[in-house]
Formats: structure tokens, C-alpha cells, sequence
């Protein structure tokens, strides 16, 4: 069993789960094409490093082709594992295991960051190095073609597996990032007796709305606020959905006694909620963070007073 | 049998402080006490507590409103406190509003919230 790195285990299962025989469905591989093939086994053996040797001078052209300079440890293991594939391509079983081997190649090459145009340049190279001496070994050129065909049906077999490990290495790097987003907690932070800060940044989705909705309403418990300034400034666009949720959020606040502030919503913010029709009545909007909190300072009969000036004499109530 | 809610009096406030999920009909008794308490104690204030509530459905919901318009009516100001975080948000998702009702987080609140409006009201 090949070793996948953890986090891309769970999208390469999807490709090993794919059904081989269906894979070879795809190809058209049949019973005559393993007969094709087993003709062409000694041959193409015989002739192992000269095709291994195609597929790398081939890469080594390119100037955006690293890593491969002969002698780097890479570099061993990468011809290793190309004889080991020419060897298993002709073996003529093509099962799971096949599969796997595929795969454990598959990501060598992505870790490597071996461009997909390449590496696909280099697997024609090795394809006509086959095809030349294929036909140059048999003795009726239609006869080649048949098996060259047939090797093809393979190659096209392997291609599939590496294309999918490339789309799945690929995703399992989104997914991840999209983790860390995610990860990335909405904090609810108390920066005054009974005043309550709540930034928001990046893209709140349904779910990431109801973490901030829940962990909201239990602060304002837990620390007794009777003012929450919620901060917008970090986030980017607002649709329907999620204006409602923050809309919900509020009024929910209230219902538990304390006041929502909302500031920083940012002009594209603005104009999309006055398209939504979301009903904007209740909001207690101000423009920055910094008027939110003289806001709520205000409301919670607080007064900044600089030192170095004599403070200002007392609103008289 | 209804669950009997104790309305206690402190100074010229009521306080009704609900124990357990109530019956509807405990629901109206309550609203009928509370407004014959009013003019009784000629009470400026009324502070229902919910903080043993966990589900409020429509008809509590719309039987509070009633006891506030009722009281206020009756010349006294009711704030509702002590709903809990999601109780607070059910009834948000299921769109029901407390109106114009006064509302706080708990009864420590919900009297400091009474005393600041009669301080305003008498300046």
C-alpha cells in the first residue's frame, strides 16, 4: 500500500475507490490487448533504458522542469519508479495494486511540483520511444499498430489515475486552506465593563454565522453586556442570506438586553443590503470602529478623559 | 393543574418570576394577576423573568406583549428578562418579535433599566 501524506488521504481514497475495471472500461482495454501486450513485453524490457531515457531528456529541456538533474536523490528515485512503471505497464495486470503504484507516482510528481504540461510532454516522448521501436521490432507494420495500440490503451489508463492525483492533490490543498479560513474564529472580546467587540473578517458563510450567532449570545451572557459593537469592516460582500442571519443576530442580542452597534460596513456592503430590501429600521450603524465605541461608551455613560488636559467639566444631569 | 406564578412587590415594582415551562392557561392567570396587581399596588414598573424558560412559542410570546400593552394601560412599564442565548435566537428564526417590548438581560438589569426610566420621566 502506497503512503499518502495524511491530508491528502482523504480525496486520494476517492480515486483509488474509483472501480478499476471500470478505468479499464473507459480505456478499452481488452482480453486481445493483454495478448498485444505480453508480445511486446520482452521487447520492450530489452529496451527499458533507452524509453526511461526518453521520458527524461525529454523533461530536462525545459528549463521549468527542476529537480531532475542527474545525481540529486530525486532524480534516482524518479528513474526508479519510471522503470518500475515500464516494467508493471507490460506486466499485463493491471489491478489495484497497478493502481496504487500509480498513485505513489502520481504524488511524487506533484510533491516534486512537476508542471502537469510537462509531464505530459514527457510521457509522449516516452510514448513514441515505445512506438519507434515497437515498430521496428515487428514484422508487419498493422501488426505494430495493434500493439502500439494496445500499450496505449495503457498509457491512457495510467494518464487517468495521474490526472485524477493531480486534481486531487490540488483539491485537498483547497479544502485545507478552507480549513484555515474556517479556523479562523470569530472572538468575541470584552474591552469595556459591559461592552462587548465582535470584528468579523473574511466570508461568513451559513455555518460560519451560526458559530457567531451562538458564541455572541452566550458572551453577552457570561460578561453581562448590555452593548455589542459588531464589526464589519473585514468583510468583503454580503448576500441575502447572510445579511438575515446578522439582521437575526441582532435582534436576538436584544432580546437578551443588549444593544448592537454595527460598524464598518464598507459602501459595496451598504449599497447591497439597500438592494436586498433587508429591513434596515432597527440597524444601529456608524461608520467606523472608533465612532461604534464613542458610541457605546456614550450609551454605557462612560467618558475618555486625556491626562495632560484638565477634564472637561461634567454633562449636569 | 397551572403552575401559580409568585408576583412578588419591591417598592413600586412587581416582579413575576416564572419557575417552570408554563400551560397556556397559566400563561393568562398570570397576565390576569399581574394586571389586577398593577392598579392594586399602583405599581410603576412590572419585570417578568424568564430564565427558566427554554421554549417560547407563539402564544407566550404573544401573551407577554399583551400583558405589557395591559399593564402599560394600567400605567406601568414592563421589561422582559433573562431570555436565555437560544431561546433569544428560536425566536428570532421563527419570527417572533417581542414589538416595541422592553427587554433585559436579567433582573438585576431589568430593575436598573425601571429606575433609569423614572429618572427620566421625572426630569
Amino acid at each position: 500500500m502506497a503512503q499518502f501524506p495524511a491530508a491528502l488521504d482523504a480525496h486520494l481514497r476517492q480515486v483509488l475507490d474509483y472501480d478499476v475495471e471500470r478505468r479499464q472500461q473507459v480505456v478499452d482495454l481488452q482480453a486481445i490487448d493483454l495478448q498485444n501486450i505480453a508480445e511486446l513485453k520482452d521487447d520492450v524490457i530489452k529496451h527499458l533504458d533507452e524509453h526511461v531515457d526518453a521520458f527524461f531528456s525529454y523533461l530536462k529541456e525545459w528549463p521549468e522542469v527542476v529537480g531532475l538533474s542527474a545525481g540529486s536523490a530525486f532524480f534516482d528515485e524518479a528513474v526508479r519508479l519510471k522503470r518500475e512503471h515500464l516494467i508493471a505497464m507490460v506486466s499485463g495486470d493491471y489491478g489495484k495494486e497497478y493502481v496504487e503504484q500509480r498513485i505513489a507516482f502520481g504524488i511524487a510528481y506533484s510533491k516534486a511540483g512537476l508542471d502537469a504540461r510537462m509531464f505530459l510532454g514527457g510521457f509522449h516522448a516516452l510514448l513514441r520511444s515505445l512506438g519507434a521501436q515497437i515498430m521496428e521490432d515487428a514484422d508487419a507494420p498493422m501488426l505494430a499498430f495493434d500493439r502500439f495500440t494496445s500499450l496505449k490503451k495503457v498509457a491512457f489508463f495510467d494518464l487517468g489515475i495521474i490526472v485524477d492525483v493531480l486534481i486531487a492533490d490540488r483539491e485537498s490543498t483547497i479544502a485545507q486552506q478552507q480549513n484555515a479560513i474556517r479556523e479562523l474564529s470569530t472572538p468575541t472580546l470584552q474591552i469595556r465593563e459591559r461592552l462587548l467587540i465582535l470584528p468579523i473578517i473574511g466570508v461568513l458563510d451559513t455555518d460560519r454565522a451560526r458559530q457567531l450567532t451562538e458564541g455572541l449570545l452566550s458572551a453577552i451572557r457570561a460578561n453581562r453586556a448590555k452593548v455589542v459593537v459588531m464589526d464589519v469592516t473585514g468583510v468583503a460582500t454580503v448576500d441575502s442570506k447572510v445579511a438575515n442571519h446578522l439582521l437575526q443576530t441582532i435582534a436576538a442580542s436584544r432580546l437578551m438586553g443588549a444593544d448592537v452597534i454595527i460598524t464598518g460596513l464598507s459602501a459595496d456592503v451598504a449599497q447591497s443590503l439597500v438592494t436586498l430590501g433587508v429591513d434596515l429600521a432597527t440597524l444601529n450603524a456608524i461608520g467606523d470602529l472608533q465612532g461604534g465605541l464613542e458610541e457605546a461608551e456614550r450609551l454605557l455613560g462612560y467618558q475618555l478623559v486625556r491626562t495632560d488636559q484638565p477634564a472637561p467639566a461634567r454633562a449636569s444631569a | 393543574m397551572a403552575v401559580t406564578v409568585p408576583i412578588l412587590k419591591q417598592g413600586d415594582v412587581l416582579i413575576a418570576s416564572i419557575q417552570a415551562a408554563l400551560t397556556d392557561r397559566g400563561l393568562i392567570e398570570l397576565r390576569d394577576a399581574l394586571t389586577a396587581k398593577v392598579g392594586q399596588f399602583r405599581s410603576r414598573g412590572v419585570i417578568i423573568d424568564v430564565t427558566a424558560l427554554d421554549v417560547m412559542d407563539s402564544f407566550a410570546t404573544r401573551t407577554l406583549r399583551g400583558i405589557a400593552e395591559a399593564t402599560k394601560l394600567r400605567g406601568a412599564h414592563t421589561v422582559i428578562v433573562g431570555i436565555q442565548p437560544d431561546v433569544a435566537f428560536a425566536m428570532v428564526k421563527l419570527g417572533l418579535a417581542l414589538g416595541g417590548m422592553s427587554t433585559a438581560l436579567d433582573l438585576e438589569e431589568g430593575l436598573k433599566a425601571l429606575a433609569a426610566r423614572q429618572l427620566e420621566a421625572r426630569r
